[in-house]
Order: C-alpha cells, then sequence, then structure tokens
C-alpha cells in the first residue's frame, strides 16, 4: 500500500497541488492541448534528465545504447518505483521510508532503534539517488541530524555507505541494501577509517564516554524529533504528538487491516476461473468436479 | 374495475357496474345473495344434466360419458343462449362475492368459501363449461375466472380441493392444440399460480396431491410449462418467469428438485431446445464487411432467431444459478449431450468457410452471453477437451487463426473472448502446458523466470525496436499535440472505477490539462502515459482475476521437472481421466452419457492409424472409431439409462392423462412424444445389448459391414464433392464432412460412412424448417430416434467409458497428430497457408518429445504477427490485442516467455522478440524502398487518430462496448465501417502495418514496465 499511497500521489495530489500553475502556464501557450495532467510523472529534478533538445533529430533519435531518449524518464521513473517495491517487500525492521513529491531520486527515511547502544533513537535521514541510476555510484544516506557515530559525518550527517558498495552493480545492488547497511551500523561499529574519527577513537579507548555521548546525540535527536522537516516538500516525513482525534482511528485501521483483504475480495467484480486441482495441470480436475461415470 | 373489467371481457353480457354495487354489503347478505344466485344456477346446470338426479357431479362419471371424445360435448340438445348468459351473470356475482369475502376468524374459511366448497361450485362450474361446446372461448372464460379468483382473493383459495382440482382439470385441458389467446392466459394463469407458490409453500403439497388424486403426472403447472420454455415473446418470457420461480423453489425444496430431476424432461427439454433453435439460425451470416469479426449487440439484435436463442441460452443460465444443485448438474450434462456435442461440435466442422466461420462468431457469442460459472465450465470444456472426429475442438479453432480470410478474424476474435475470461484451464491448455517443463529455454535461465526486470531493459528493448521512420522526434508537429494513436484506452475502462480514472475525467471535462514537466526542450511521448495507464489497469485487473489459480506458473509451481514429456505422459493419461468427467455432477437419475467422446485412439502419426486401429480390435482396450464417430456426432441424448419400469410409469400417467379425463388426443403430445422415445429407446438399448458389439464381430463378419458401408461412402463422396459448396443443411443438422481426406482405413471410411447416414437422417428436418419452433424441436427428436436405430451406436458407451483408463497416447502425441490431419483434412481451406503451417506441423509431428514447443496457439500468433505487413488493419488490431492481452497475465512463465527480452530460448523456439526484430527489418526494408513512406504513415497516422475519435462517439452512444469484447473494446471495430481516409487506402497494409507495429511496441513496453513493479507487490488492496 505504500507503494500504491505513492503512486497515488505522485499521480494526484500533484496534479493538485502543482497543476494549476502548470495549467496556467500551457493554456496561454497552446489552448487547444489535450489534457495529460493526469498521467503526469511526477516531476523529475533539473539534474534528473539527461537529455537535451535534439539539434538533428535523425542524429540523436536514439541513444547509444539503442534506447530513445523520449523514453529515458520514464525507465528512470519506472527503476526507481521497483526499487522502492522491493524496499517494502524485504520490511526491513524499524525502517521507513519514502519518495519524496518533488523528485523520486529523492527519499525520505527514518530509523527506529530499538536495542543496543543506540536503542531508543530516532533518526530521520534522506537517501539522493544519482540521477543516472542504476549505472552510478551507490545511493548517498544522510542524517538530518549528524548522529554521534564513527561512520556518520559530524557535520553533513552523511553517512559512508560507499565503504559496502564500493561499486554500485546494477541487478545486484538495490536500495533496500542501503537501507538495511544503515540500520545495521548502529548495531555493529566498526571504526576504521572513519568520518568521525572522534566517535572512533572514543569507542576504541573509551566505550564508557563513547555511550555517554551516544545517549546525548539519540537524546539530541529525539528532541529534534517533532521539528519541521528539513525539507519543504509534501511528503517529508514529519512526527507530532499524539492527538487521540487524529491518531486513534489510523491506529484502529492499522491494526484491522490484516483482516480487510478477505472482505474485500467477496464484494469484487472481477473474478478468474480455474477448475485446475491445485498439484494438477488438467484442466478441470479440482475435486468438486467429481467424474461422470 | 380491473377484475370486473376482466370478467366483462369474457362475458360480453357482464355488467360491472352491479358487481360494484356489492362491494358494500354485510357478510350476511352476501352468503344470502350469493345462495340465491347459486340456487339460480344449480336449477339451469340442472336442467341440462343427464344424470339429474345426482346433485353433486361426480367426476368419474364424466369418463364414462365420454367426454374425451373430442367433439362438442352436448346432453339433451343445445343449450339456449339465454340459460347460457344467464348463469354467466350469475357466476360472475359469485365469484366476485367469494373474492371480496374476508377469511374468518384464525384463518378459518369465510362462508361462502366454505359452501363454495361444500357444494362443489367450482367443480361444477367447470362441468358446466364442459357441456357447453368447450370452445377456445369458453376455456379463455374459465382461465380469467381463475385467473381472477386465484390473484384477487382475499384467503386462500387453492388450499382445499373443490377448488383446486378443478382449476388443474382446466389447466390439462387447455394444454396442446389450444389458440394462442388460450395459451396467453393459461400461461399467464400459470405464472400467477407460481407466484402464489413461491410465496406460500404450503400449497406446492397440495399440487402434488391433487395430481396424485388425479392419477396425473405430478406437479402439472411445471409439466405444463416446459413446452412453452423456447416460445418467443410475452408468453415464452412468462412461461420462462414461472419456471424460474419454481426453479428459486427448487433450491431449497428438497422434493421439488427431485421431482423436477427425476420425473420430468424439464432439462432434456430445454437442452434439446437449444439444439431446435439453433437449427433455424442462419447457417451463414451476412457479414456487413471485411473487417467484422463478431456479433455485437447491434447484429444479433437484427436476427430474430438468434434472440431466441439467446433469451434461451440467458435462461439456462438462469436455471444454473438458481436451481437445486441436482437440476444444475442434470442441466448442463444435457446442455453438454444434447446441444454442444451433438449440434455443435459437428457445425464447427461444417464444409464451407461462411458456415464455419459463422458457427465461430455464434459460439463466441455464446461464450460471451454465458455468465454462471458453472455453464461457462461446459461451454469450455467443450471447447478445451472435447474431440471432433478424434481432434480437440480446441486444436481446431486454433489451427483456423491462420486461415486467411474472415474465419481467420472470427477465431481470433473468439480467442480474445477466451483469453479475457482469465481462466486458468483456458490458459493451461492454450499455452501454459507447453511453458511448464521450462524446455523452451536454456537450462541456466530456469533462474530468470522469476526475475524481474529494474531498469526497464526489456521495455527499452522493445522500443527500440521502433522503425526510424516513426521514431516519436519524426513525429509532425501537429501529432505531437494531439492524442496522438491509442488503441486501448478510453471504452475499456468503464469497468474500472478507481479513483484515478475519476480524477480523469474530471480533468478531460474541464479541459486543463498540460503535458510535460521536462519542458519543451524534449519530446516526451505523451501518449506513452496512457500506454502505463492501461498496462496498470490491465494487469492489476488480471493480477486480481488470476487469485483464484490453481498456481503461479513461476518456474517452480507447478515443478518443471515433475512436467517433462515423459512424465506428462502419465499425468496426460490420469488427466485424460478427468476430462471424461465434464461437464461436472452428473444427476445419477436420468443418467447421461459420459459426456466426451472417446479420446483413446491414437494419434500417432497418420502412417501408423490402420495398424494401430487395427491392433485395437484385437486387443480389445483400444475404443473402436465408429463409436467414436458415433459419440462425437451423435445428435442429442436423451438419457440412457432410464429405468423401464419408471418410464412406463410416466407414460401411463400421461395416457390417462390424455385418455381418462378431459383433454383431447393430442394435449400433452410433447411429452408423450418424449416419453414415448426413452421408451423405444429403452427398447432399443436392450437389444443393443444382446447384440454383440462391434469389438467381437468375427473378421469376416466386420469385413462385410465394412463393404457395405464402403459403398454408402462412396456414394456419399461423389455427391458431396459435386455439392461441396452448396450443402444445403440447416444450422446444426447438417454435418462434418470432409471428402478429401485420404486416410482410407477401416475406422476412418467408418466414420464417414457414418457421417452419411447420419446426414440423410438429418436432411428432413432442414427442408422442413418452418416458423414453428415445436414442429423443429419434434423433427430433431424425431431423427434421433431413427438415427440411433441406424447406427446403434450406444452400446459402445459403456465400453468406452471403461476404455478410457487405459489411454496409449501421450498428450504431445495428440497434438502433433491433431494438426496433421487437420491439414491433410481441408486443404481447401488451408491452401494459402498450408505449405508453410503445414509443414511446420509436420515436422512436429516428427520431432521428438524433448524438442521444445510452445505450443500451437503461440506458434500461431506469431507466425500471423509475422505476416503482419500483409495482414488487413482489423487482422492486426486483433492479433496485437491478443497479444498485449496475454502479456498482461502476471504469471511468470508467461511473462518471461512474451516479454522478457534478456531470456535465452532454444534456437527451435521462436520468441515475441525475434519476431518483433524482424518486422521492424521488414519495416526498414520497406521504408527506405519507398520514397513516400514518412508521408504515408503520416497520412495513415492521422487516418487512424480520425478512426479513434469516431469509434469513441460510438462506444458513448451506444454504451456497449463492454459486450462486445472485454478488455479491448477500444480496439474493436464496430460494424459499421470507419470514414475512409482520403489521403490512404487502407489497401496500404505495410503502411497501416507500421503505424500500428509502432503502437504496439509502447504497448508491451508499458506493460513490461507496469510488470516490473506491479507483479512482485503482494495484492493487498
Amino acid at each position: 500500500t505504500y507503494l500504491n499511497d505513492f503512486w497515488e500521489k505522485g499521480r494526484s495530489d500533484g496534479e493538485e497541488q502543482s497543476g494549476e500553475q502548470q495549467q496556467q502556464q500551457q493554456q496561454r501557450a497552446s489552448p487547444a492541448r489535450p489534457s495529460f495532467g493526469k498521467k503526469q510523472l511526477p516531476s523529475i529534478p533539473k539534474n534528473a534528465v539527461p537529455v537535451t533538445k535534439p539539434a538533428s533529430p535523425a542524429a540523436t533519435a536514439q541513444l547509444a545504447n539503442g534506447t530513445h531518449a523520449s523514453y529515458g524518464p520514464f525507465y528512470l521513473e519506472y527503476s526507481l518505483l521497483a526499487e522502492f517495491t522491493l524496499v517494502i517487500k524485504q520490511k526491513l525492521p524499524g525502517i521507513y521510508v519514502q519518495p519524496s513529491y518533488k523528485s523520486a531520486l529523492m527519499w525520505f527515511g527514518v530509523i527506529f532503534i530499538r536495542h543496543g547502544l543506540y536503542q531508543d533513537g530516532v533518526f530521520k535521514f534522506t537517501v539522493y539517488i544519482p540521477d543516472n541510476y542504476p549505472d552510478g555510484e551507490c545511493p548517498r544516506v544522510v542524517f538530518d541530524i549528524p548522529v554521534f557515530h564513527p561512520l556518520v559525518d559530524p557535520v553533513s550527517g552523511e553517512l559512508d555507505v560507499r565503504r559496502a558498495f564500493t561499486k554500485w552493480r546494477r541487478n545486484h545492488n538495490h536500495i533496500w541494501q542501503v537501507l538495511m547497511y544503515a540500520r545495521t551500523v548502529f548495531y555493529k561499529i566498526n571504526t576504521m577509517e572513519p568520518l568521525n574519527p572522534e566517535a572512533a577513537v572514543l569507542y576504541d579507548k573509551d566505550v564508557q564516554l563513547f555511550k555517554s555521548k551516544v545517549v546525548d546525540s539519540v537524546k539530541l535527536c529525539n528532541s529534534h524529533l517533532f521539528d519541521q522537516p528539513k525539507m519543504d516538500d509534501p511528503y517529508a516525513i514529519s512526527f507530532s504528538s499524539w492527538n487521540p482525534a487524529i491518531h486513534d482511528e489510523a491506529k484502529e485501521r492499522m491494526f484491522t487491516h490484516k483482516r480487510r483483504p478477505e472482505d474485500h475480495q467477496k464484494g469484487l467484480q472481477v473474478s478468474g476461473l480455474s477448475w485446475v486441482k491445485p498439484g494438477s495441470t488438467q484442466p478441470f480436475s479440482k475435486d468438486d468436479n467429481p467424474p461422470q461415470s | 374495475m380491473m377484475m370486473a373489467s376482466m370478467v366483462a371481457n369474457g362475458n360480453r353480457d357482464g355488467r360491472p357496474g352491479e358487481a360494484l354495487v356489492l362491494k358494500g354489503l354485510d357478510p350476511e347478505t352476501c352468503m344470502i345473495v350469493f345462495k340465491n344466485h347459486w340456487a339460480q344456477v344449480v336449477k339451469i346446470l340442472e336442467k341440462h344434466d343427464p344424470l339429474r338426479s345426482n346433485t353433486s357431479s361426480n367426476m368419474a362419471a364424466l369418463g364414462v360419458i365420454g367426454l374425451s371424445s373430442g367433439g362438442p360435448m352436448r346432453f339433451g340438445g343445445p343449450i339456449p343462449g339465454d340459460e347460457a348468459s344467464a348463469v354467466q351473470n350469475y357466476v360472475e356475482h359469485i365469484l366476485f362475492l367469494l373474492m371480496e369475502e374476508d377469511a374468518g376468524q384464525a384463518g378459518a374459511m369465510g362462508p361462502i368459501l366454505e359452501f363454495v366448497v361444500m357444494e362443489n361450485v367450482m367443480e361444477r362450474l367447470f362441468l358446466w363449461s364442459l357441456r357447453r361446446q368447450f370452445t377456445d372461448d369458453m376455456k379463455l372464460e374459465q382461465l380469467k375466472m381463475y385467473e381472477m379468483i386465484v390473484g384477487q382473493a382475499r384467503q386462500p383459495l387453492l388450499h382445499h380441493k373443490p377448488v383446486l382440482r378443478p382449476l388443474m382439470m382446466l389447466l390439462s385441458s387447455c394444454s396442446g392444440t389450444a389458440g394462442p389467446e388460450v395459451e396467453a392466459e393459461l400461461v399467464s394463469l400459470l405464472n400467477q399460480l407460481c407466484c402464489v407458490l413461491a410465496k406460500d409453500q404450503s400449497v406446492l403439497e397440495l399440487f402434488f396431491h391433487t395430481s396424485e388424486d388425479q392419477g396425473a403426472a405430478n406437479f402439472l403447472i411445471f409439466s405444463l410449462l416446459i413446452p412453452f420454455i423456447h416460445r418467443e415473446g410475452l408468453v415464452g418470457q412468462q412461461a420462462r418467469d414461472a419456471l424460474l420461480l419454481i426453479m428459486s423453489l427448487s433450491a431449497e425444496n428438497q422434493r421439488v428438485a427431485q421431482h423436477i430431476a427425476e420425473n420430468t424432461y424439464f432439462c432434456p427439454v430445454l437442452a434439446t431446445g437449444l439444439s431446435g433453435l439453433y437449427s433455424s439460425l442462419p447457417t451463414k451470416l451476412e457479414v456487413p464487411g471485411e473487417e467484422w469479426h463478431c456479433l455485437h449487440r447491434e447484429d444479433w439484435l437484427q436476427m430474430p432467431t438468434l434472440v431466441q436463442f439467446l433469451n434461451s441460452l440467458e435462461f439456462c443460465n438462469a436455471v444454473i444459478q438458481v436451481a437445486h444443485p441436482n437440476i444444475r448438474d442434470q442441466l448442463v450434462s444435457y446442455i453438454y449431450n444434447g446441444f454442444l456435442v451433438p449440434v455443435l461440435a459437428p457445425a464447427l466442422h461444417k464444409l464451407t468457410l461462411e458456415e464455419v466461420m459463422t458457427t465461430t462468431a455464434y459460439l463466441d457469442l455464446f461464450v460471451r452471453s454465458v455468465s454462471e460459472p458453472v455453464l461457462l465450465q461446459t461451454f469450455l470444456s467443450f471447447i478445451l477437451l472435447h474431440r471432433h472426429e478424434n481432434v480437440h475442438i480446441l486444436d481446431t479453432l486454433v489451427s483456423r487463426i491462420n486461415t486467411p480470410f474472415q474465419l481467420g478474424t472470427v477465431s481470433l476474435a473468439l480467442f480474445q473472448t477466451l483469453i479475457g475470461l482469465y481462466c486458468e484451464d483456458v490458459m493451461l491448455q492454450l499455452i501454459l502446458r507447453y511453458l511448464i517443463p521450462c524446455n523452451h529455454m536454456m537450462l541456466s535461465q530456469r533462474r530468470v523466470v522469476k526475475e524481474r526486470d529494474f531498469y526497464s531493459v526489456s521495455a527499452a528493448k522493445i522500443l527500440a525496436l521502433t522503425p526510424s521512420c516513426c521514431s516519436p522526434e519524426h513525429s509532425p508537429p501537429p501529432l505531437r499535440q494531439l492524442d496522438s494513436i491509442l488503441w486501448s484506452k478510453g471504452t475499456d475502462n468503464s469497468a474500472n472505477t478507481g479513483t484515478m480514472e475519476t480524477e480523469e475525467t474530471f480533468l478531460e471535462e474541464d479541459g486543463s490539462g498540460y503535458s510535460c514537466v521536462i519542458g519543451s526542450e524534449i519530446y516526451l511521448d505523451v501518449n506513452y502515459l496512457h500506454y502505463l495507464y492501461n498496462a496498470r489497469l490491465g494487469i492489476s485487473s488480471c493480477t486480481r482475476a488470476c487469485q483464484v489459480w490453481s498456481a503461479p506458473y513461476d518456474g517452480e509451481d507447478p515443478p518443471p521437472e515433475e512436467y517433462q514429456p515423459s512424465a506428462l505422459e502419465e499425468a496426460g493419461a490420469r488427466g485424460r481421466q478427468a476430462q471424461t468427467v465434464n461437464p461436472k455432477r452428473s444427476h445419477p437419475h436420468p443418467r447421461p452419457r459420459p459426456p466426451c467422446p472417446p479420446q483413446t485412439t491414437d494419434p500417432a502419426p497418420t502412417n501408423q492409424l490402420e495398424l494401430e486401429w487395427d491392433d485395437s480390435y484385437d486387443a480389445g482396450p483400444v475404443v473402436s472409431p465408429e463409436a467414436a464417430a458415433a459419440e462425437s456426432s451423435r445428435p442429442p441424448q436423451l438419457p440412457a439409462a432410464e429405468p423401464p419400469k419408471h418410464i412406463q410409469e410416466m407414460r401411463r400417467t400421461a395416457i390417462m392423462l390424455v385418455k381418462g379425463s378431459y383433454i383431447e388426443e393430442s394435449d400433452f403430445q410433447d411429452d408423450v412424444m418424449v416419453y414415448d422415445l426413452v421408451a423405444k429407446k429403452d427398447a432399443r438399448d436392450t437389444v443393443d445389448c444382446r447384440r454383440p458389439s462391434r469389438e467381437t464381430l468375427p473378421e469376416s463378419e466386420e469385413s462385410e459391414i465394412d463393404s457395405n458401408l464402403n459403398l454408402e461412402e462412396d456414394h456419399f463422396k461423389e455427391s458431396s464433392l459435386q455439392e461441396k459448396d452448396e450443402v444445403p443443411l440447416s444450422n446444426g443438422l447438417s454435418l462434418p464432412l470432409h471428402p478429401t481426406n485420404m486416410e482410407v482405413t477401416k475406422g476412418s471410411k467408418e466414420v464417414k460412412a457414418h457421417v452419411a447416414d447420419h446426414n440423410s437422417n438429418l436432411q428432413s428436418p432442414s427442408a422442413e424448417v418452418g416458423d414453428d419452433l415445436m414442429g423443429q424441436y419434434e423433427e430433431l427428436i424425431r431423427t434421433l430416434g431413427s438415427d440411433e436405430t441406424g447406427t446403434g451406436g450406444s452400446s459402445h458407451v459403456k465400453t468406452v467409458d471403461k476404455e478410457f483408463r487405459n489411454p496409449v497416447v501421450t498428450p504431445m502425441e495428440e497434438d502433433e497428430v491433431d494438426f496433421s490431419s487437420f491439414s491433410v483434412d481441408t486443404p481447401e481451406l488451408e491452401k494459402p497457408h498450408s505449405s508453410l503451417f503445414g509443414t511446420k506441423l509436420r515436422s512436429g509431428s516428427t520431432r521428438s518429445h524433448s524438442v521444445p514447443f510452445t505450443g500451437p496457439f503461440v506458434s500461431v500468433l506469431l507466425s500471423r504477427l509475422e505476416n503482419m505487413l500483409d495482414n488487413s488493419l482489423h487482422v492486426n488490431l486483433l492479433l496485437t490485442g491478443i497479444l498485449a492481452q496475454l502479456a498482461a497475465y502476471p504469471q511468470p512463465l508467461l511473462q518471461s516467455f512474451l516479454l522478457n527480452t534478456n531470456m535465452v530460448f532454444q534456437p527451435s523456439v521462436r520468441s515475441l522478440y525475434q519476431v518483433l526484430a524482424s518486422l521492424k527489418n521488414q519495416i526498414e526494408q520497406q521504408a527506405s524502398t519507398k520514397k513516400d513512406f514518412p508521408e504515408l504513415i503520416t497520412s495513415a497516422q492521422h487516418c487512424l487518430l480520425a478512426r479513434e475519435s469516431s469509434l469513441k462517439g460510438q462506444d458513448t452512444n451506444s454504451g456497449d462496448s463492454r459486450e462486445c469484447s472485454p478488455p479491448e473494446a477500444g480496439r474493436m471495430m464496430k460494424s459499421s465501417p470507419p470514414p475512409q481516409p482520403k489521403t490512404i487506402s487502407l489497401a496500404r497494409t505495410e503502411v497501416f502495418a507500421t503505424v500500428l507495429f509502432t503502437e504496439f511496441l509502447k504497448e508491451l513496453a508499458a506493460i513490461a514496465q507496469e510488470h516490473s513493479i506491479l507483479s512482485h507487490v503482494p495484492m493487498e488492496e
């Protein structure tokens, strides 16, 4: 359902919000243009489209690999959607991500650390995916607040992901692995070649002090939990304190969710047909078709 | 007042005003008036009663008097008109009083009703009307009288035998020979009675009991309705409605269900009626144009006979929906054995292209018209499993896709319908079973089956096949701005009302869309978004529908190892037993024959046939071909194993009904005819059993028979060769003829001899095809009788059934022989393509089992696709539509085969991508040799755009798009021809094909892309 939300929003909410301006511009430009607003792709950031207006159509109609430039954005979009569906499928413990409204190349996320040194930490982060995905480098993970951690840059908040994915290999590497890695670093501390040398040294020399710094860092992060999201984006993850009027109902729905699919199925109009007995490949082999002899 | 006027209708002297006056009177006064009137009536009645002394009439006495003679019944001279009309007036008042009377306390009878019961008023009135001339007018009067009191009375009347009994007698006397007015009134009354039954089941008991008293058939009102099942117009509709009420009653009432299933011929009449109606359909359709390919609503509404057939089919559908399982199963079984196998199967194998095409279009329409899964299953198992002359119907239909001419197109449309059902069994037989073993791919590729295409590599490869002359950058500016050419959108979305669509329509109405965010810098193919959207809808609904399937077909389940060709043989053998079961759930009584014709004849390569069949005589366990022929071409079946005692009883009661009560001879003739037939058949079956069966005949005797048959065959061959093209048979009654079949074996001779024999029997009805359905129906049943005496084929049934268990065949072999035999059988249909197609198939028949083969359907589709540049536009629309339909299926086996361009297949396997690539090359070649190609492309695009928008307009007007072809309505062409383009002729198929090819690539790519994100997410919506 994440995907669906994403999809719906990307394709519908998006229209409502940005569509109006667009629409005005477009109508001035070409009033007779038919409406495709509904199926609009989410906008792609400026740096995402490696294609420019062809000087001569014949020469640039096809890229070197034989694919049409016109479809490039579609391929990128679907690659990222595929990655996202894969993340959903993995059901990574304590990790939630949501692609941004403005770009499919930017995902907002949050990690809940449930035990270990960083227990009770709730760290918001952003994933930046290179625009030549999947052929570029590995996606970057940047924490909103630089967590005190050997592998997290104390200034930018960026996690050193590249050490785990020295070379990003299409089909082998997936974004869910990056997310998984982002989680693992909080359970299994690595101090080799740190981005935060202080944290690395403390961990190796004075774990007690390290621990107390971590506790402070966790406290700091959590104290900013309810802040406005860093990014001004409708899909940025924002926290608010418990409001029964809003959250009780949502919680209720989440807990009853599992029962719904069956209920839903009954009312389905589109239903396929099958008289094949499971384990058989013969048509009309089901048991409720007893032989007629 | 309505009822008063109804009485007035029947009685010209009626004075409704006077009746109204009675309304306000108190019960005592009413009673007094009633008794007075009755006394007057009795006076006149007794004056004309030949047995004056009797105060209460005795029904038995009437039989003695000889009322059944059929002539006018008068005693003591004619009854004067004034007396008759006086009685009529009194009766009118009496009935009105009865009707207006309220029930007594605690449901007791009111005093008037009590009097009516005690004095046997109704019975005596009925006798009175018999004593006068019992004309249609008289019947009408009586029927209206009952209709009025049954419908209007304030207390239940039917619970009382003195009311019910004369009603039943009246009903039985009105069936059969009555004129149309009486029939209409009769059915109307029966309908009313059924409504009463549906509301108050306690009456039901009485209907049974009364009948028993009578010694007549139980549940008379039901039996009386049966002859009207297939009637057209209001009468038929009322009868069917009434029967449906009883059917839903049967679902809860075991006794009713049992009675209908065991003691009536409801199911056989219904099913054989379909055959009868089918036989009056046109054998050749007046096709509006070359691009016509299926019967739309507006087409068949013009054909009364087809409307009538569809009404009856719809009725079967409704019965199956509401009736008790016993009735349902019996009906389904009769439809299979009484309509599909004996009528539709031969009709699908007629001689001329037009006839076969027509039958195919009918079949397609029928499948689309049926909604109840059990009935659909019956049709599907017929298509998938039934063998006609040893060839599966399915294989025949598949091979016809490859015929040029309209037959190919109509066959394509049928498959579009079938694929649109999301039926696992269909997809299994058509494609999946060939893919399950995974032999079509390199061994190393098996793990790739389930892999998803993360980066739209396949989509990119498919789109990269876009011919350079059609690349989006080349589109002229006006087309870029327009909605461009889009095939499968808009009209087919009506069923899926998601939020997205609502918004879309809103936006479109609003006219406030915008195209590319990316800006004017590059051209982004806008209509590709539509393809993505439609692909999403298509895959989602398909995925949802396939949730009921038994397996994911992902290369692991079903496990390929278990379904390797060698293993398949056993599986197939097991399966073939299962195949004999359909349609499902026979009712034990009356017991239908096994529905499928024998499937045991070894379909080895042709040159082996003779040997195989000769062996079979010695060995025994293999079924004899003539039995097969008898099976497959037998006309409507009546129950085979009817207990004679039961039949005799049925007959007796029927005869009693005819002879013993007041009805004339011809009443109940339909039922009696059925009874007679069954009885005859019973007798014959006994004879058959005593006669030695063919298998056990000594060789000499056998050859003698053969030579006889040969004579017949030769004669037949001659004549049929002469008039090959004008076989004067009526639909459904003609037979498959393959005069050019050169397989001279004993078996095939006999098959044809049988066919000839059969044919001669069946030609008579065709000559007499009249308006009267009943006549045809009778004829049908009659020919059934004679045919069976001729062939004696029924004795084989049991043997055949037994022998199913030891089939000698493997499924692979079946396919091969099916095709080679087809191409041998029907060269005249195949000629333009037969060399290519036939060779391929024949080479297939010699290949070993392990040679990978993705099945005839895929093979034929791809063959036709490869000829895309020569195909007409509408053929290409259908072809690409079907392939897109297939591509939307979420099963990884299918998906990987059709869409995964990375997959490495066995060298002998042709993939969709290969065909597309070859098409691209053909197009590029054309484009390079023809200077004006780009301009032609542009005009073709404009032409198609215009066509598309005109089709859209039609769709919104007719609102019928759903009915035609579910997922692809937008692609479909309607009967009316599209506006002809001014600049380019549709004959430039290569130009249109090029445009279509480019759009098809987008459609496929969009489907591939949506699969990459949809098929791998568990459905939770």
